[in-house]
């Protein structure tokens, strides 16, 4: 400002002037956002619009979302041995699944029938993963459904995004009677789902995502025992564990809204968690997950750097019903991903920000 | 207004015009308070009467909750990060506390900001919920790169196949 003004005649004169115009905005801005403020706070509005975005569901749930319900307590608490199959484009990939519910809780062993030789051995919330190659066993503690369950939550949003139908006449998949439920996005945030659920227990037997083309990917079973059939036998792990390396999967939790970023989710999606982990040994990446109740986002921050990951390319990807978009944002990565649209994650990328001053 | 005018172009306008205008919109802010007699002849200009159509539709809204929309956590973000990267100005004393006063009890100091609030949010919410022009993919083969996001993504959802979560001996802390 003084060598500004060193310049001018008279210097002492025409910087007051312009000071006090600059003043005077300053002090319009300043108002402004007192008002802006006042306004936003005082105003009950935002109560009354989450009252009309948010009906209060006290009345009985639909058959189509009874079905849901009963879906996912299905997958916790029957007994069921089987073989399910993962298909999308030309990968075709099977697990065979065995779950059983004794005095304990969930017990549960996944093996994978393809590719490289792994176990997940789940008690409850915590999971062993077996990497017989590596001899080494990682350890994670922490709530996690999979197939056959499908729901991250109560469902109570999903009929607000999804228009559903059930269907009159019976589909058979693994040797069992199913009835099918269409889950139709009601915009263009989500994919649509089928899920073929089992008449007599409710067990979900076939889950297909689909876009406007048709279906993108589908997990079904082949072979399926439920009930009685099923041994506990099942459960033991193929290998002998004893000496191999525990490795615990160090997650913990972050908030990233307190960091400065400012991430919109589309609609009818909430954040599920926000954690910390470790990629690749040394690189610290933050994840938030966010799901309206059956589609999954996550949101990846990590630092940028110049050379290193082979992922470094910025841009939109996608493979089958998997959509990924990374950008760069300052000093920063962002990844986001999920079996969502491409413009879903798209649009949420370019919607984030980082302020880190206004953290809070 | 007083913010996108000063933002956009104040280097640009010459002072006098620019006490003009702004003087103007003080009047005109007083004309609609009924704090002063209206000088139609003023206000029979493009400018003056889209200051006077928009001075009252910020009344209509403020006075009329259904017509306003809740900014966004992201609209103050904005605006508080705005206001740090502004260059610390101290304002002369002779000017005086007590206009300035003045002017934030002022309707013109409330159609100030709440202009603010429509300029800055419209675009947003322009972009955010409309039709949204369809992405170019870039890569629609196998995204070889995102297979660790992939994994972390359904370690955590349990979504698609079971997740391959990638394991390398050096993670081993």
């Amino acid at each position: 400002m003084t060598g500004f003004s060193g310049m001018h005649t008279r210097p002492g004169r025409r910087s007051a002037m312009c000071r006090s115009r600059r003043a005077r905005v300053t002090a319009a801005r300043c108002i402004g956002l007192l008002w802006l403020a006042l306004a936003a706070a005082s105003v009950p509005f935002a109560a009354a619009q989450a009252a009309r975005a948010e009906p209060v569901a006290a009345q009985e749930p639909t058959a189509e979302m009874a079905l849901l319900l009963k879906m996912q307590d299905a997958a916790r608490t029957l007994d069921y041995s089987g073989i399910y199959t993962y298909q999308q484009g030309s990968t075709v990939l099977s697990t065979r699944v065995v779950h059983i519910v004794d005095g304990t809780g969930e017990r549960e062993r996944i093996s994978m029938l393809d590719g490289q030789r792994r176990e997940y051995i789940r008690h409850n919330d915590t999971t062993q993963c077996l990497l017989p190659d590596h001899k080494v066993v990682l350890l994670e503690r922490r709530e996690t459904d999979r197939f056959p369950a499908i729901l991250f939550d109560e469902g109570d949003r999903l009929a607000a995004h999804y228009d559903m139908q059930l269907a009159e006449t019976p589909q058979r998949v693994a040797g069992r009677e199913c009835l099918d439920l269409e889950l139709i996005p009601r915009d263009a945030h989500r994919y649509g789902y089928r899920v073929c659920a089992d008449t007599a227990t409710g067990l979900l037997l076939r889950l297909q995502t689909h876009d406007s083309q048709g279906v993108l990917t589908q997990i079904v079973f082949n072979t399926l025992d439920i009930g009685k059939g099923v041994q506990s036998e099942a459960l033991s792990p193929a290998w002998n564990t004893k000496d191999w390396d525990v490795v615990e999967v160090a997650v913990h939790e972050v908030d990233l809204l307190s960091e400065g970023w400012r991430i919109p989710l589309p609609p009818g999606y909430q954040p599920l968690t926000q954690v910390a982990r470790e990629m690749k040994p040394g690189r610290q990446v933050k994840q938030l997950v966010a799901s309206d109740g059956l589609a999954a986002i996550s949101v990846f921050i990590e630092a940028y750097v110049e050379s290193g990951t082979n992922a470094s390319e910025a841009g939109l990807f996608r493979k089958g019903a998997m959509n990924v978009y990374r950008k760069r944002m300052g000093d920063h990565w962002l990844t986001v991903l999920g079996e969502v649209p491409g413009d879903t994650v798209r649009d949420l990328a370019d919607r984030t920000e980082y302020v880190p001053l206004a953290a809070r | 207004m007083t913010l996108i005018v000063a933002g956009k172009e104040s280097f640009e306008m010459q002072a006098k015009e620019q006490e003009h205008q702004a003087s103007l919109e003080a009047s005109i802010s007083a004309w609609i308070d009924a704090e002063a007699d209206i000088r139609p002849e003023d206000l029979d200009t493009p400018y003056g009467r889209q200051v006077w159509d928009t001075y009252h539709m910020i009344g209509d809204v403020l006075r009329s909750e259904e017509l306003a929309i809740r900014p966004s956590d992201f609209l103050y973000a904005r605006i508080s990060r705005a206001i740090d990267e502004e260059p610390p100005i101290v304002a002369p004393h002779r000017l005086g506390a007590r206009r300035f006063a003045r002017a934030g009890l002022s309707g013109f100091a409330i159609a100030a900001a709440v202009a603010a609030v429509a300029w800055v949010a419209l675009p947003y919410f322009a972009t955010g919920e409309g039709s949204v022009p369809e992405a170019p993919v870039m890569a629609t083969a196998d995204p070889q790169g995102f297979h660790d996001y992939v994994a972390a993504h359904r370690d955590i959802t349990g979504v698609g196949p079971v997740r391959q979560v990638s394991f390398e001996p050096g993670a081993r802390p």
